[in-house]
Parts: structure tokens; C-alpha cells; sequence
């Protein structure tokens, strides 16, 4: 009869569930996904993510990418460097970063889930990795977001990176010296900086309920 | 022993003759004289009644056993997954910043570095679903047709679907199946006979006349080969002379449907092996548009011909598919501007189909044409409506590509498909770099634009 599958492997799933968040109904919608954009294979590729016209008109695209690949957003402690391909599993880790955070938390639990964010976020920053964001990395990523033809030129690009340098450097290090010199944006500077904002809100992706038929309870 | 089997032997063989018999008059009676003539008696709308009322019967006997089972069927998503925000770039932009409350909502202007929220949290929504690539699978259905390709729940099944099932799989592959196929041999064969000979005639109306029956007719056949059952909307605006005819394009079955239905010059590559025959032989009879492989990348080349095929009015109207590749019939794609370059009336024409019965999406990456057309020809049936659009013109001061668009909508509204700006070339190729740095643009106008303001103020 050669069946298609219907409802996915349940056991596999439970334990992704838990270190994700993800509700089954959403891991399988996701691993449908997955199956999509890796043509039915069981890894992803970064040329996989370039199927995706929506993704080829976002300004960071490649960092969004990397993101996936990154180790550090595997939730292993310690983990760098980046791989290759990814299975299911990274990808539903690296996707949990965004899942909008349920109701019945506590604050201590909702400041991990910021921290885990954030985190992100810095390490999309952060690409080699050193533990800071340099001049240079947060450059690159501001000429990212900005046309390099147009209206803004590469100077001004430049010269819109140093200002906002500057100004994290200010409010982080308060007066500094004419020869000191500002080392790069460290994990508790970029918190500090991004403190008002609510991550928790800004950053996540809401799933719509699925219909599914009632069933007789 | 051999005496034995003798009389068996002439037994069997008379046997066969006269099922033989019997069947190919059945078929003469009741397919291709009715084909000859254009008239219809009604078997396959009933054929179409009788089916949907047993694909009703065995969704129920589905859900049925999945309750009793107290399991979830799968219902795969038809839309969207994510609830996007329907907010602009520059809206979200000022309401992150916004949230970081205790800023100078004048200093908005300067980059600020939750800016990236917003890119990060799209580029993952695109990840996570987006409207492009989900429109070139198969459309998913909702309720079961007994045709094991789009069934999800098979854990759900009774002992009386299976028989079913089983009994439907009979149907199609041993009886269904072999008439279609001698259908289409038939239909295939008579086109290209009929054709050579009406091409031998000299030039005229009797020709022009000719052709046009003969025409007709096989495609008449062919589409009995498909069992297809087409409803013709608002026929009075069907194509004329001298015109284009334009439709959003699913599969190649498109052209044999709206080919019975009226003459049309075809428009395409000419190839080779049996499709070479076929389209070599219908030239003969009256001018189709045929290229050679080097011409298509011409565009100057192909435009020329076009016009000047559709500036003679003595010629039948150009049918061309805009999107330039198979869409899965829920959406309409971007249709390319060279068709909509040419001085000439467009008469737009929407064809959906019916999913119930039959998935008529061709995948190209995923079937060849030999194994799509099986497919076709092992499904219940193929049912779709046409509607004829009233005509439309270029007016002034529209280019060719906002004109494609109006066209596009005005299809897609009518199909009731979702209208898209995306280029069907997608499924192939990739994004153009104007699209990208789109984004890129409209971020930096929103910081330039502000600094103007302040630096104004």
C-alpha cells in the first residue's frame, strides 16, 4: 500500500518537546518544514535556505543563516564553531529561540528566556566568537542593513556605525580617557544596552491554532 | 490432447472477437461520434455525481475511525502557519524603538541597535513558512478521493474503505486506464492524419474550415482520453481573430481544454521525438507559432512574429501562458511582459480546477511528462471551469508590466486564486537583486529621511 506517514514518530518527538518548548502539533508542522526546504533529506544545507525568495530580500540574510549553523545556539554549554549541516534537531533548537513564551511563567524563568534572546542576538554579532563585538563586526552588520547604493553612501554607512560605536562606548564605559581604548561591545554592555527593550515581545513568532476535529473526550 | 483443445481454442477466439467487437462499437457509439459532433450525453457528469457522492461516504467512514480510535487526523495546513504583522518596515521600526521608553523619541533617526529585531524576527518567519515555495507542492486536500496519492490518515481505514479502495484501484488501472490510453492513440493518431491531408488542400476558406473541425474534433477526443469535464463560463467572450488569449497555467492538459472549445494559433518551441510530429503536421493545416530553440531567446524575433500573426485578422487569436512554468492552481504567479508588449486586444481566460478529483498540478523537478500523463490518465476524472474574461487593452500611459498585472488580477479574481507578485520562474531560478536590496533601501530612506528632518528643524 506504500502509506504516506500521517502523525510522526511520537517518542522521538517527546524528548524535543521538552528541550524545546515546541508543542507536538508544532514539531510536526515544522518537521514538514524542515522536509521541504532539505528536499525530503534528512539535513539542511545553507544553499537549502536559498530557496527562500522572503529570506533572499532580508538585509541579513547570511547572519540570519549562520545563525543556524552556529553552535553556540545549540544550547550546549561551551560548544563553538560552526557546522556544516544541520538535522532536525538543531534546527527545531535554533527555531526555539523565537517561540513565543507561554503564559504561566515566573519572572525568573521569563529573565532566562530573555537571556537566551539576547544571547542570540549577540552572537549573530559576534562572529569570531571572542566574546565581544568589535568595531568591526558591528560595522559590518549596520553596512548590511543599509543600501550600499542609494541613498546612503559607504562613508555615511561608516560614519552611522562610529556614532552608534561611540555612543554604546559612552553609556557602558561612562568617560573614558583620550588614549584608552574601547575594547568592543561585551555580553553584559549589549544586555545593559537592550535593557529596556522587550525582547520577549519583539522577538518571537506566533503559531495560528490549528483546526483539528474535536475529539470525544 | 490437442483434439481436446481445439474446440476451446476456437471457442476463446470467437469469445474475444466479439468482445472486441463489442467494445469498439461502444466506443465509436459513445465517445468518438458524440466527440465528432460536439454533443455530450451526459455519462460523465453523472460519472462525476456517482463519485462525489462515495468520496463523501469514505471521508466520513475516515473521521469516523479516527474518533473511535480517539487519535488526531492530520489535517495538513491549507494556509499560513504564523500570524504575521501585517505592520510596515517603518511602522515596527518606530514602535521597537518606541518600547525603549526612556529615549528621545526625536533621536528615533539615528540606527539604533534594536533595529535588528525586526530583520531577525522576518528572515525566521520567512524560514519558518512563506507564501513562494509553498505554492509549488500539490495542494492539500481535506476530504479523501480513494486515490492512495493524497491520502495522509491510511492508519484509519476499515475493512469496507480497504474494499473500496481496492475495488476503486480495480476500476481505474483495468478498465479506466486502458480505454483512456486507446483514447489518446486514437486522438493523437486522427490529429495527425486529419491534419496531413486537410494540408495537402490549397489555401481558402474551405481549408481554413476543414482544419478547423478537424481540430476540434481530436482534441474532443483527447479530452474524453482524460475523462475531463469542463464547464465553459460566459462564452460570449470567447477569443476573436486577430487577438491574445491569455490564461494562468497548471498543467499541460491546459491547452487540450481550451483547444476544444475553439481554434487557437499555438504558441511554442518546436520539438522533437513525437511532439515534433504532431506539431509539424498541425502546421500544415493552419499557421501555429512554432520556434526553433535558438529563436526563443530572441525577444525582438518572437515579438516580431507574434505581431505579426495577431495584425492579420484572418488568422485564429495566439494562446500563450504568461507564467512561463506549471503553478499548483491556487495562486497566480507574475505573469512576463512580452506577451503584453504587442499592440492587440488580450482576452484574459481563468481555468481552475477541482481538486477533488484528480491533482492536476504538473511538478516538472518531481514527474517526467510520460509518468504525469499516467497519472492523469488513472484518476477518477478531471474536472475545471473555464471562464472567458471580457477583453482587455493596454490604455495610456500603462506599461506592459502594470498591464500584465491588471490582467493577472483580473484572472486570479475570478478563479479565485490568490494573486501574487512572484515570479513562477522562482521554482528554478532565484531571486533577482533588485528584489533584495529593496529592503535595504526602504531602510535607509527611513534614516536618511529623518536625519533630513532634524537637520531641517
Amino acid at each position: 500500500m506504500g502509506a504516506l506517514n500521517s502523525l510522526p514518530d511520537e517518542p522521538q518527538y517527546v524528548g524535543l518537546a521538552e528541550k524545546t518548548g515546541f508543542s507536538f502539533e508544532q514539531i510536526g508542522i515544522l518537521h514538514k518544514r524542515f522536509k521541504q526546504l532539505s528536499n525530503n533529506g534528512e539535513t539542511l544545507r545553507r544553499e537549502d535556505f536559498n530557496t527562500i525568495p522572503d529570506l533572499l530580500c532580508n538585509p541579513i540574510r547570511s547572519e540570519i543563516i549562520e545563525a543556524f549553523f552556529d553552535r553556540r545556539n545549540f544550547r550546549q554549554t561551551d560548544a563553538v564553531g560552526t557546522v556544516h549541516e544541520i538535522g532536525f534537531g538543531e534546527f527545531l533548537l535554533v527555531m526555539s529561540h523565537f517561540r513565543p513564551p507561554s503564559i504561566r511563567l515566573d519572572d525568573e524563568q521569563k529573565e532566562v528566556i530573555r537571556m537566551e534572546k539576547l544571547r542570540f542576538l549577540f552572537n549573530m554579532h559576534d562572529t569570531d566568537n571572542d566574546g565581544t563585538i568589535t568595531l568591526e563586526e558591528y560595522r559590518h552588520v549596520v553596512e548590511e542593513l543599509l543600501s550600499r547604493s542609494g541613498a546612503l553612501g559607504k562613508e555615511t554607512a561608516k560614519g552611522i556605525a562610529d556614532a552608534a560605536m561611540l555612543e554604546v562606548a559612552s553609556i557602558s564605559m561612562g568617560h573614558m580617557e583620550p588614549d584608552e581604548f574601547y575594547e568592543g561591545i561585551t555580553f553584559e554592555h549589549f544586555n545593559k544596552l537592550l535593557k529596556e527593550f522587550e525582547v520577549e515581545s519583539r522577538m518571537n513568532i506566533r503559531f495560528m491554532n490549528m483546526d483539528t476535529t474535536t475529539l470525544c473526550k | 490432447m490437442g483434439l481436446f483443445f481445439n474446440p476451446f481454442n476456437n471457442l476463446i477466439c470467437i469469445l474475444l472477437g466479439i468482445s472486441l467487437t463489442v467494445w469498439f462499437t461502444m466506443l465509436l457509439v459513445f465517445i468518438i461520434v458524440p466527440a465528432i459532433f460536439g454533443v455530450s450525453f451526459g455519462i460523465r457528469r453523472l460519472y462525476m455525481k456517482t463519485l462525489l457522492k462515495v468520496f463523501k461516504w469514505a471521508t466520513l467512514r475516515l473521521e469516523r475511525g479516527a474518533k473511535e480510535k480517539n487519535h488526531l487526523l492530520y489535517k495538513p495546513y491549507s494556509n499560513a502557519i504564523i500570524a504575521r504583522e501585517p505592520t510596515s518596515l517603518e511602522e515596527e521600526i518606530k514602535e521597537i524603538r518606541r518600547s525603549g521608553s526612556n529615549r528621545d523619541l526625536n533621536s528615533a533617526s539615528e540606527f539604533e541597535m534594536s533595529d535588528i529585531f525586526y530583520f531577525a524576527r522576518r528572515g525566521v518567519e520567512s524560514i519558518m513558512d512563506d507564501e513562494v515555495t509553498k505554492r509549488f507542492s500539490a495542494e492539500e486536500l481535506q476530504s479523501w478521493n480513494l486515490l492512495t496519492r493524497s491520502n495522509y490518515n491510511f492508519h484509519y481505514i476499515s475493512l469496507r474503505l480497504t474494499v473500496l479502495w481496492g475495488l476503486g484501484l480495480l476500476i481505474r488501472y483495468g478498465f479506466l486506464l486502458p480505454l483512456r490510453v486507446t483514447l489518446a492513440f486514437t486522438g493523437v493518431g486522427l490529429l495527425v492524419f486529419l491534419t496531413s491531408i486537410v494540408g495537402l488542400l490549397p489555401n481558402g476558406r474551405v481549408k481554413n474550415y476543414l482544419s478547423e473541425k478537424v481540430h476540434l474534433m481530436c482534441y474532443r477526443i483527447c479530452v474524453r482520453a482524460l475523462t475531463a469535464i469542463i464547464t465553459y463560463h460566459d462564452s460570449e467572450n470567447k477569443p476573436k481573430n486577430g487577438g491574445i488569449c491569455v490564461a494562468n497555467h497548471t498543467s499541460p492538459i491546459d491547452v487540450i481544454i481550451l483547444a476544444s472549445d475553439g481554434c487557437y494559433a499555438m504558441v511554442g518551441q518546436i520539438h522533437r521525438g513525437l511532439m515534433g510530429v504532431i506539431q509539424r503536421s498541425m502546421v500544415k493545416a493552419c499557421p501555429h507559432i512554432w520556434f526553433e530553440r535558438s529563436e526563443v531567446k530572441d525577444r525582438h524575433l518572437v515579438a516580431k512574429r507574434l505581431s505579426d500573426h495577431a495584425e492579420d485578422k484572418s488568422k485564429l487569436p495566439i494562446l500563450i501562458f504568461p507564467e512561463g512554468t506549471c503553478i499548483n492552481n491556487t495562486s497566480v504567479m507574475m505573469f512576463k511582459k512580452g506577451s503584453f508588449e504587442i499592440e492587440a486586444k488580450v482576452y484574459p481566460v481563468a481555468i481552475k480546477y477541482d481538486p477533488r478529483f484528480g491533482d492536476a498540478f504538473w511538478n516538472s523537478s518531481k514527474y517526467g511528462m510520460v509518468s504525469y500523463l499516467l497519472r492523469m490518465m488513472s484518476s477518477w476524472a478531471i474536472v475545471c471551469s473555464v471562464w472567458y474574461l471580457p477583453p482587455m487593452f493596454r490604455e495610456e500611459g500603462e506599461d506592459a508590466v502594470q498591464f500584465a498585472n491588471r490582467v493577472k488580477a483580473a484572472i486570479a479574481r475570478q478563479g479565485g486564486l490568490v494573486d501574487l507578485l512572484w515570479d513562477g520562474g522562482l521554482k528554478r531560478g532565484k531571486v533577482k537583486d533588485t528584489f533584495k536590496e529593496e529592503q535595504q533601501k526602504l531602510y535607509s530612506k527611513i534614516l536618511v529621511g529623518a536625519q533630513e528632518d532634524r537637520s531641517r528643524s
